[in-house]
């Protein structure tokens, strides 16, 4: 339990996390490379330590902002509906680059983890990583996999694209904003899309529509995957 | 009705796609209420069933702080160190040649197939003008 019975209330969960994200931002705008996520994540740890406040109780409050996600997601529709006009024609060529994605990313990590003598579990824990947290614990689930390890890989993944991903591309020297979006949001799902939104605009609807297509194939695929084991 | 209905208006009209999104996935669709929520809202906007300046200011707010919202979940990753442990090298080394991998095929696919054409900004031509109108 926690030294002081007020760190307890959600409201102050909610509060500290609210503080630590406007600080992170601050420092986002002063030093570029600073990642707003992880600059927000360390001083809340940090906090939650010295206090010996257990992440249960924190996550009391926490859960409140969690649940947003949900709304936030449904926003996403309205880039995308901004942008639609324009991205129209390349839809049907957006999706096919988003579906090869989606098969390198389910194939490549569970075959890494299996050549790295996982046990099965942990290897389909792997499989649905590059996706939205819903949808890849529905997908883990089927596969038999374990939900914890699926959830700190997706959120690992996502901060991945959100620090390094750009970077990375640019080294490949893909700078276009569709080719961005579309690897990001494939890659890194919503918090890789959430990085791109302070970005550009189309940059962040083109990963929305990556992100929404990546989590649509992943889970036809792993649902073929998953009756293809049970035969 | 107002030119640009206020904050509430617009995040209600949010909540409701998502809790729709829910019960239809709850019902049986195997895609989750937040995706599910998000295909029905581009739909209703793209068919004008929505106007966009209902939606414009609560939408534009929660993705401007998306980042926030997914703080919670990834302070979580400070009690899953024990789990992480004991298969640390097959999780980490899938986690990154994965992510590499995605990044990029996704991005050299991507340079292939999306060349930066010329609709981006503004649609210039007649039919995308039409579509445009709002």
């Amino acid at each position: 339990m926690s030294a002081f019975s007020w760190t307890g209330n959600p409201v102050f969960s909610i509060a500290v996390t609210i503080l630590a994200y406007a600080a992170a931002l601050a420092l986002h705008r002063r030093w570029k490379w600073f990642s707003p996520i992880v600059a927000a994540c360390l001083p809340i740890v940090a906090v939650l330590l010295l206090l010996r406040e257990p992440y249960s109780i924190y996550n009391r409050g926490g859960g409140f902002l969690t649940w947003w996600l949900g709304p936030a997601t449904v926003a996403l529709g309205f880039p995308m509906h901004r942008h639609g006009v324009a991205l129209r024609r390349s839809l049907p060529r957006l999706a096919l680059v988003v579906f090869a994605g989606s098969v390198v990313g389910m194939t490549t990590a569970g075959l890494t983890a299996w050549l790295l003598h996982a046990p099965l579990p942990v290897v389909m824990s792997a499989v649905p990583k590059s996706v939205t947290t819903p949808i890849a614990i529905e997908v883990c689930r089927e596969l038999n996999g374990i939900p914890q390890i699926t959830i700190a890989m997706v959120i690992l993944a996502g901060v991945l694209g959100a620090t390094l991903g750009v970077p990375i591309l640019r080294l490949a020297r893909l700078r276009d904003d569709r080719v961005i979006g579309a690897a990001i949001g494939t890659a890194s799902h919503g918090i890789g899309t959430a990085s791109l939104v302070r970005r550009s605009e189309m940059q962040a609807t083109v990963s929305s529509w990556a992100m929404a297509a990546a989590g649509v194939f992943t889970s036809l695929l792993a649902a073929a995957l998953a009756m293809l084991m049970r035969w | 009705m107002m030119e640009r209905m206020d904050y509430l208006f617009g995040t209600a009209i949010l909540v409701g796609f998502f809790l729709v999104g829910s019960l239809l996935h709850r019902v049986g669709v195997p895609i989750p209420g937040g995706v599910l929520g998000m295909l029905l809202f581009y739909l209703a906007l793209s068919s004008r069933l929505l106007k966009p300046a209902w939606v414009e200011r609560a939408s534009t707010l929660l993705l401007r702080h998306m980042v926030l919202l997914f703080v919670p979940l990834t302070v979580g990753l400070m009690d899953m160190g024990k789990l992480l442990s004991r298969q640390w090298l097959a999780i980490a080394a899938s986690l990154l040649i994965s992510f590499l991998a995605v990044l990029l095929t996704t991005g050299l696919l991507g340079r292939w197939l999306l060349p930066a054409e010329p609709d981006a900004p503004a649609p210039q031509t007649g039919k995308a003008a039409q579509g445009a109108g709002r």
